[in-house]
């Protein structure tokens, strides 16, 4: 499904160039659970962002299915980021103004799929948030705060979810929610991509490829 | 929920942002509105004086003393009364008010009390057939006074008290402002110029007449200064033994107000112009750093740069719009308020102009999207991968 051919990225800095990837091929199934481990800087963040088309490789190409995701328009690139691709981040980066369902419901405001605020509904009501629609995020402990996060990821009914280290903030009891939240969508045939440092997700993963120095680790 | 909701929820959200954005654009569109309008003003004044008013000149006897006139105030030698009628009586030109008068140093007293004062017999106005006007000098009864400010003032006058002059005593009827002006009009006794002239011993006298608003036929190249030399040959065509000079006093004093609020407006009000723009321009840049998680999340879920543009630049036209109408009405009820103050020529014409408003609503909401072009092309350009592993 998805097909990183030989990418490098590089981040020019003040100091010299900053060699994130090196040379990363790899190939992520349809429906699967996959698991990149690696410490702070060995550019498993970067790697996601290269597969979740938002950050263009200095080498290589990414594709999905037939589509090579970075020959495509910023527009075009972007519409497929909202009808594919799902994101979850560490910092759940909620819009502070707008309210746990506004914030749900931005994720559709931008074309992605024709829905109606009903489902909406019902998913925040699923991810136990029912009583928090008017709440903003300020107002939501850590954990409603990534079940909000999650529920805007799948509202789009996205192919792919991309999940930053979903669970860096999070207790231990609201941490196991949020994988098992990845789990069923895992189980309902999308395919799950975790980015983290520890072993949290390890137990739902298909494969787990770890990251040294910007290079995958088979192991 | 629409693009114009999000801005506004997130215009409440921020509120000091904002709040100091709108300020920023009152500040410049009250001062623009406050200097436009007080520069109207002045302009219209300045032109309904110039308008159909000519020239002011100031007629003496031949062989006064320049030097002694400006020194005194007036000049001890006189003139026929009768000249006035001589000047009306001109085809070659045309004069809207006539004003004779006759002065001298005298010394008047009242409540055991004694000053120096400008004694000025004031002719009844003369003014030319056909044309009524106000007379530009409040006429004086005889037996009667109107004292200046500081005779007023230093012998304890007011209206009603008896004043003595020359041996004789009067009436005084009007106690004058205090003008401060440099023709002595504070230390003056103005009075009925038939009594001036019977105890002066100056019957039929007089030893200024003002011609007020003196025209003449001109060609459409001719100057200001060609015309007034021919104005002032015509009248010493008719009367060989005077001498002539422009009275330009108030109409320089408008000049003078007017270039003053030009300058105004073309060096300062750009200056505060800038201040604003830079001012709302920080704001707008401070609003897109806090915003950048916000935008980097904006991109992940698949918003492109012109949708993001757009919320940026709807709060700047917001900002515009409010700031345009808070601004025109603070400046305007600025200038109603004080511009008499500062301006005092121009008091009475000062009122608020409505024209300026539908182009300070145009105007505003550009300068405001102007000021925040830099940091909303910040925030379309930024890598939203860069700030969400920052974040």
């Amino acid at each position: 499904m998805l097909h990183a051919e030989h990418i490098s990225k590089i981040f020019p800095t003040r100091r010299g160039p900053v060699q994130a990837l090196d040379d990363v091929d790899l190939k992520i199934d349809k429906g699967e659970f996959l698991v990149f481990r690696g410490a702070s800087g060995s550019g498993k963040t970067t790697l996601l962002m290269i597969l979740g088309a938002m950050q263009h490789p200095t080498k290589g190409k990414v594709f999905a299915g037939d589509v090579d995701m970075y020959a495509l328009g910023p527009a075009d690139r972007a519409r497929f980021r909202a009808e594919n691709i799902g994101f979850v981040f560490q910092m759940f980066h909620l819009v502070p103004y707008l309210t746990v369902l506004e914030n749900v419901m931005l994720a559709l405001k931008n074309g992605s799929r024709e829905t109606t605020g009903e489902e909406a509904l019902q998913l925040l009501e699923r991810l136990h948030l029912a009583d928090r629609l008017d709440h903003k995020p300020a107002d939501l402990s850590t954990g409603q705060r990534q079940r909000a996060a999650i529920a805007r990821a799948l509202i789009t009914q996205p192919k792919v979810i991309l999940a930053d280290e979903p669970t860096g903030n999070l207790d231990p009891e609201n941490a196991a929610d949020v994988m098992a939240y990845l789990h069923e969508f895992h189980q309902n045939g999308g395919t799950v991509i975790v980015v983290t440092h520890t072993a949290v997700a390890d137990q739902y993963a298909d494969r787990i490829i770890h990251l040294s120095n910007g290079r995958l680790e088979y192991r | 929920m629409s693009t114009f909701r999000q801005v506004l929820k997130e215009i409440a959200h921020r509120k000091w942002n904002f709040l100091l954005s709108v300020i920023a654009v009152i500040t410049a569109v009250a001062f623009f509105v406050a200097s436009l309008t007080m520069g109207k003003a002045s302009e219209r004044e300045t032109s309904k004086i110039m308008l159909g008013a000519g020239f002011n000149l100031r007629i003496l006897p031949r062989d006064t003393d320049m030097y002694e006139f400006w020194i005194h105030h007036f000049t001890p030698h006189t003139m026929p009364e009768s000249y006035c009628d001589k000047i009306l009586s001109n085809p070659n030109f045309t004069v809207n008010h006539i004003l004779a008068t006759l002065t001298w140093e005298v010394e008047v007293r009242a409540n055991d009390k004694q000053a120096k004062a400008l004694w000025t017999g004031i002719a009844p106005e003369r003014i030319p057939p056909g044309k009524p006007k106000k007379p530009l000098q409040p006429p004086v009864k005889k037996g009667q006074v109107h004292l200046g400010y500081h005779i007023a003032r230093d012998l304890q006058l007011k209206k009603g008290d008896s004043i003595t002059i020359e041996g004789e005593n009067f009436e005084v009827v009007k106690c004058l402002q205090e003008t401060n002006n440099p023709e002595g009009d504070d230390i003056r006794v103005y009075a009925n110029l038939a009594d001036v002239q019977r105890l002066l011993k100056f019957p039929e006298q007089v030893n200024e007449i003002k011609a007020i608003d003196c025209l003449c036929q001109t060609s459409v190249n001719e100057t200001q200064e060609q015309t007034l030399e021919r104005l002032r040959r015509e009248i010493l065509n008719v009367l060989p033994d005077v001498k002539v000079f422009h009275w330009k006093q108030i109409a320089q004093m408008r000049h003078e107000q007017r270039l003053l609020m030009r300058r105004l407006v073309a060096i300062i009000a750009p200056a505060v112009a800038v201040v604003c723009l830079i001012w709302i321009g920080v704001l707008a840049f401070l609003n897109v750093r806090e915003r950048r998680a916000e935008i980097g999340v904006m991109r992940a879920l698949g918003y492109g740069s012109g949708r993001i543009a757009i919320l940026f630049v709807v709060k700047a036209f917001i900002i515009g719009l409010l700031g345009a109408a808070a601004g025109f009405f603070l400046g305007t009820l600025f200038t109603l308020q004080y511009g008499e103050e500062v301006f005092k020529i121009t008091a009475q014409a000062i009122k608020p102009w409505y024209a300026l408003l539908p182009g300070v609503v145009v105007l505003a909401p550009i300068f405001a999207a102007l000021a925040s072009f830099i940091p909303t092309m910040i925030a379309v350009t930024q890598d939203p991968a860069q700030t969400l592993r920052q974040e």
